[in-house]
């Protein structure tokens, strides 16, 4: 795996798990640096569909936070 | 800069320090800087502010153990303070959230003994939480007051502890009482001992000695038995207690307030923010030691009171922001404009900045792209607002930090601007990005090219949105006319808002007018008829006694409730309503109550005491039992308040009749704060306290010539009987529970019946639902002091609102509806935590959902449910979102 | 109340009490000063790690 470039959507919960990726970038810890986040207002506003779209257009992982 | 949540997150100069300051050498600082920040000649200055009036909320000190020989603090590396731990669990502390030992040292030492000590680090197994460490102890320092907060942090201490080093942590919290007495807070004890098998030994810890070679720590103490024991542990937290500091006093002094002896703030428990001078108001630990919910209700209940005094000048000296008009863009093109921040170093050091930016110009429809120094200051926000008319930008696109704390400041720019404030998408390549993929720049990059495509891609689609304007009916319905329905209701009229109280039974007051005294000695009938004159002769007040709620309709701003009384029911419009329905003691089913009239209630002792009744002169034996009903699997909740009512009613027991034997049959005895003075006070007195468990109640059996109470003595281990002639049993204080009212308003209550707040911490008297607040007992059982100041933070909450009755406007990130595809399935109905959603009752859309959007918070939970695809949330749209996901899907 | 009152608060110490005493006021038509002594606002609260009974982070 380590050779391919892996692609991981994120959707993010304003609330609570954007701004706890805020908090790790403030806490200056590190990680790969895979994960694209989307920002959305609450994990209520997920859909099936944004899932399948992110697997559609290529990502290795979709990962939904709130 | 102290840490990294710091706020502003800007760094000082010290200028103990400051080689510059102190010497005139070195300066690196200004040369380096980019943004010439650096200014050596600022100095302190005097300024004369012009107030009408002053809150005083300076805080405390968490106390030092550096004289306490005994625990070595100052010598042991692996003995820290609670506020050390804090810092050590903490993921931005100094071991990164590590719990390990020499926490102290630095994480690669440089100096020689260090490095030696360092390398003897481990992950400890086994962490002792020491209690009281400079409170309730007046041997070894002067704080005879019990801190409030040191057992239920140290609980919380050993749960995280455990939680980051996994679960062979052993951890063992050395105590003399458990106070855990807030709402919430006794089942987080009971958790911590079941769930996270946390032990708690009752014991005051003697001595610690060091291992000289490990450094373990050796602790001595006697256990409940009495019997000695030595046990090793690798490290010891001390619960440090909370001290007014010596400037804190001086300050105090200054202004001319008393304080306590113990340097805390001399308040009345019938205004519990007021301090002794005239327009100077408190709040905080300042005000006896309390936790956060208690400070930020007492922040607003201060606010409420100067509100009070202030309320003919409210809005003189406050600014208006002028408005510009806003140019209507619908229709035209997007034509985007990318601002890249470089943010000093902290971006453009890692991410090749120039390169985003000459990235963005290629993006479709974006004309313009430009990189800043740092987007947020001053004369950039300047400058983009010019370049946003020049270049008749319609859509912006910023990529700096987080949304979260500067979206705000962005959207009033592109106001001035005369753009939608909604025209606008932030992206983060700070803290997603260059902060955290420090060491690849390269891939950096290419993250913040990627950002800035999903964030253009997304900002084409944005349309500018319209906030609804909410008006607001500026008058209050206050349910319950209790202590805390009458502060608030007396607050808020006095501030000109028109107020109506809704009691049910035949007069006001509520549980308080059972009460004999406060436990600062007040007499809480005398005062409370001043309260309840107060509110009857204000003009603003409407009091509708011996009536029911019968219906309420309607959402914040415009409520509109059916009343009744006796048989006439009136329709009462209001903005506003505050819930203070209270709480009443229990019916007690043990202990042979309801059978002998020698058995009572502590309000019923209250009404002895307060009609001096013959009763009590024959009486040569009382004996309290506690914690009747509560903290018990049925209630498993503290009711806070019998600990320091049946010690207060000792108190005059003995005092009148210094003879008497009384005893308080107790589990542990919660008198925080200030309130612990009570407990010296008594047990001076000659007031007997007899710890028994749970598992081995006392018994008690009624005879005709005395009441005999057998139970297990805790110093002595074993049986005792008291021959007692008054029983007072400390019934659990339990909610009304009334479903009905909590329908109407749609407010949640917990399993034992207390209403459920916006947020235990920072939303205490108020509900999720907008426009009704909580105040009194109906939240959590509480004394006289505390009901007020909720009462007056429910006020000051609400007074929040109806002073923006023409300002008040809703998000425009809401849901909305295309009734033409609505299908009328009603599943977004049922679905919406917020009952936003409803079927149109006429027209030619009747049957189709609507939105209402003052009740809409955006969450978008009814557009991902919608089967239709008739739902839309503005700003966070279907189509929006997967403009991101394509444009990540591009290749570059 | 013979002389004219002014209608702006001093808030001070900038912890936990005080900054909500300030947003309180300040919400409801005051002007408002918020002093502070040291270098940030946010009090002791802002350096706990997290919160009782919930565990929220106390940020």
């Amino acid at each position: 795996m380590a050779d391919k470039d892996i692609k991981i959507v994120s959707f993010l919960c304003n609330w609570c798990s954007y701004g706890a990726a805020d908090l790790a970038g403030v806490s200056r810890m590190e990680y790969p640096a895979d994960i694209r986040v989307i920002r959305i207002p609450c994990s209520g506003r997920m859909s099936p569909k944004f899932i399948l779209s992110a697997f559609r257009e290529g990502a290795d992982a979709v990962w939904v936070s709130g | 800069m102290e840490y990294p949540q710091a706020v502003p997150l800007k760094y000082g100069i010290n200028p103990e320090v400051c080689l510059k300051l102190t010497k005139d050498k070195c300066g690196t600082c200004e040369e380096v800087c980019p943004a010439n920040a650096i200014d050596y000649t600022q100095t302190e200055k005097t300024l004369i502010l012009d107030a009408g009036a002053i809150i005083f909320s300076p805080g405390f000190k968490p106390f030092d153990p550096s004289k306490f020989d005994n625990y070595q603090y100052v010598n042991y590396p692996n003995v820290v303070t609670s506020m050390e731990f804090e810092r050590i669990l903490s993921a931005s502390g100094p071991t990164m959230g590590h719990v390990t030992t020499f926490p102290k040292l630095p994480l690669n030492p440089k100096k020689k003994a260090d490095k030696l000590l360092a390398e003897k680090r481990k992950d400890p197994k086994k962490i002792a939480w020491f209690q009281c460490v400079g409170s309730r102890d007046m041997n070894k320092c002067d704080n005879p007051y019990c801190s409030s907060v040191c057992c239920m942090y140290a609980v919380k201490e050993a749960i995280i502890a455990k939680e980051h080093a996994g679960g062979d942590l052993e951890c063992s919290i050395f105590f003399m009482d458990m106070r855990t007495p807030g709402k919430e807070f006794e089942k987080y004890y009971q958790t911590a001992k079941e769930k996270h098998g946390i032990n708690f030994i009752r014991s005051r810890v003697h001595s610690v000695t060091e291992d000289f070679d490990t450094h373990d720590l050796q602790i001595r103490y006697a256990d409940e038995m009495g019997q000695i024991v030595t046990d090793v542990y690798d490290m010891v937290v001390l619960s440090v207690g909370l001290e007014i500091t010596p400037e804190t006093k001086a300050l105090a002094g200054k202004l001319g307030i008393e304080m306590t002896a113990n340097g805390f703030c001399k308040t009345d428990s019938f205004e519990p923010v007021t301090t002794s001078r005239d327009g100077i108001y408190v709040a905080g630990v300042f005000n006896n030691p309390k936790d956060i919910p208690e400070s930020v209700l007492e922040a607003s209940a201060a606010a409420s009171a100067a509100g009070d005094a202030l309320s003919e000048v409210r809005d003189t000296l406050t600014k208006e922001v002028a408005k510009i008009t806003e140019v209507n863009v619908v229709g035209e093109r997007p034509n985007i404009g990318v601002f890249i921040c470089d943010c000093g170093s902290n971006i453009k050091g890692v991410v090749d900045t120039a390169h985003v930016t000459e990235y963005a110009k290629t993006l479709p429809y974006v004309t313009f792209a430009d990189e800043n120094m740092y987007a947020c200051s001053q004369d950039a926000q300047d400058k983009m607002v010019e370049q946003i008319k020049e270049k008749k930008l319609n859509r912006i696109v910023l990529a700096a930090c987080t949304p979260k704390t500067h979206e705000p400041l962005f959207q009033e720019t592109l106001k001035s601007a005369g753009l939608n404030k909604y025209l606008f998408e932030m992206t983060n390549i700070r803290n997603h990005n260059s902060w955290v993929h420090k060491n690849n720049p390269e891939i950096a990059t290419q993250k913040a090219k990627d950002l800035v495509r999903m964030a253009v891609a997304k900002a084409a689609l944005a349309e500018p949105l319209r906030e609804e304007k909410i008006n607001v009916n500026a008058s209050v319905m206050v349910i319950g006319g209790g202590l805390a329905g009458l502060t608030a209701a007396k607050s808020l009229a006095t501030q000109g808002y028109d107020t109506h109280i809704i009691e049910k039974k035949e007069v006001l007051g509520g549980e308080a007018l059972k009460l004999f005294k406060t436990a600062q000695g007040e007499d809480v009938g005398e005062r409370l008829a001043e309260l309840v004159q107060a509110v009857t002769a204000h003009d603003k007040i409407t009091v509708h006694t011996n009536t029911t709620l019968e219906n309420v309709e309607g959402f914040v701003g415009n409520f509109k409730s059916v009343l009744k009384t006796g048989d006439k029911t009136i329709e009462l419009e209001h903005g506003v309503a505050v819930l203070a329905t209270g709480a009443k003691s229990s019916e007690p089913t043990e202990y042979g109550y309801g059978t002998d009239e020698r058995v009572i209630r502590t309000l019923d002792l209250d009404k002895l005491l307060k009609e001096n009744d013959a009763r009590l002169a024959a009486v040569n034996t009382a004996v309290f039992i506690q914690c009747v009903g509560s903290r018990e699997p049925l209630r498993p909740y503290c009711s806070r308040v019998c600990c320091t009512h049946s010690v207060d009613n000792a108190i005059a027991l003995k005092k009148r009749n210094p003879a008497m034997d009384v005893f308080i049959l107790y589990r542990d005895i919660r008198t925080y704060g200030e309130r612990e003075l009570l407990y010296k006070e008594a047990r001076e007195l000659g007031v007997i306290f007899i710890r028994y468990d749970v598992d081995k109640k006392p018994v008690v059996t009624i005879e005709k010539d005395g009441l005999k109470i057998s139970l297990n003595d805790h110093v002595l281990n074993r049986p005792v009987t008291i021959d007692a002639d008054l029983l007072t049993l400390a019934a659990a204080i339990v909610p009304r529970r009334d479903e009905r009212l909590a329908n109407f308003f749609k407010v949640p209550m917990n399993d034992e019946g207390f209403f459920i707040e916006k947020h235990a911490k920072l939303g205490p008297a108020e509900f999720a639902t907008a426009g009704v607040f909580l105040a009194g007992s109906a939240h959590y059982p509480k004394p006289v002091n505390e009901a007020i100041t909720q009462g007056r933070a429910a006020a000051s909450r609400a007074a929040t609102l109806l002073s923006k009755k023409d300002n008040l406007f809703t998000s425009g990130s809401i849901a909305s509806v295309d009734a033409e595809k609505c299908s009328s399935c009603g599943v977004c109905i049922s679905i919406c935590p917020y009952s936003s959603p409803r079927f149109v009752s006429e027209g030619r859309f009747e049957g189709k959902a609507e939105i209402n959007g003052v009740l809409c918070k955006g969450c978008g939970l009814c557009v991902a449910s919608c089967r239709s695809g008739a739902l839309h949330l503005r700003g966070f749209d279907t189509n929006q979102i997967f403009s991101q996901i394509f444009a990540l899907g591009e290749v570059v | 109340m013979n002389s004219k009152k002014t209608g702006s608060v001093v808030v001070i110490g900038g912890g936990i009490s005080g900054m909500l005493s300030a947003l309180d006021l300040a919400n409801s038509g005051f002007y408002v000063y918020l002093v502070e002594k040291g270098p940030s606002i946010g009090g002791v609260m802002s350096q706990l790690d997290k919160t009782f009974p919930t565990n929220d982070c106390a940020m």
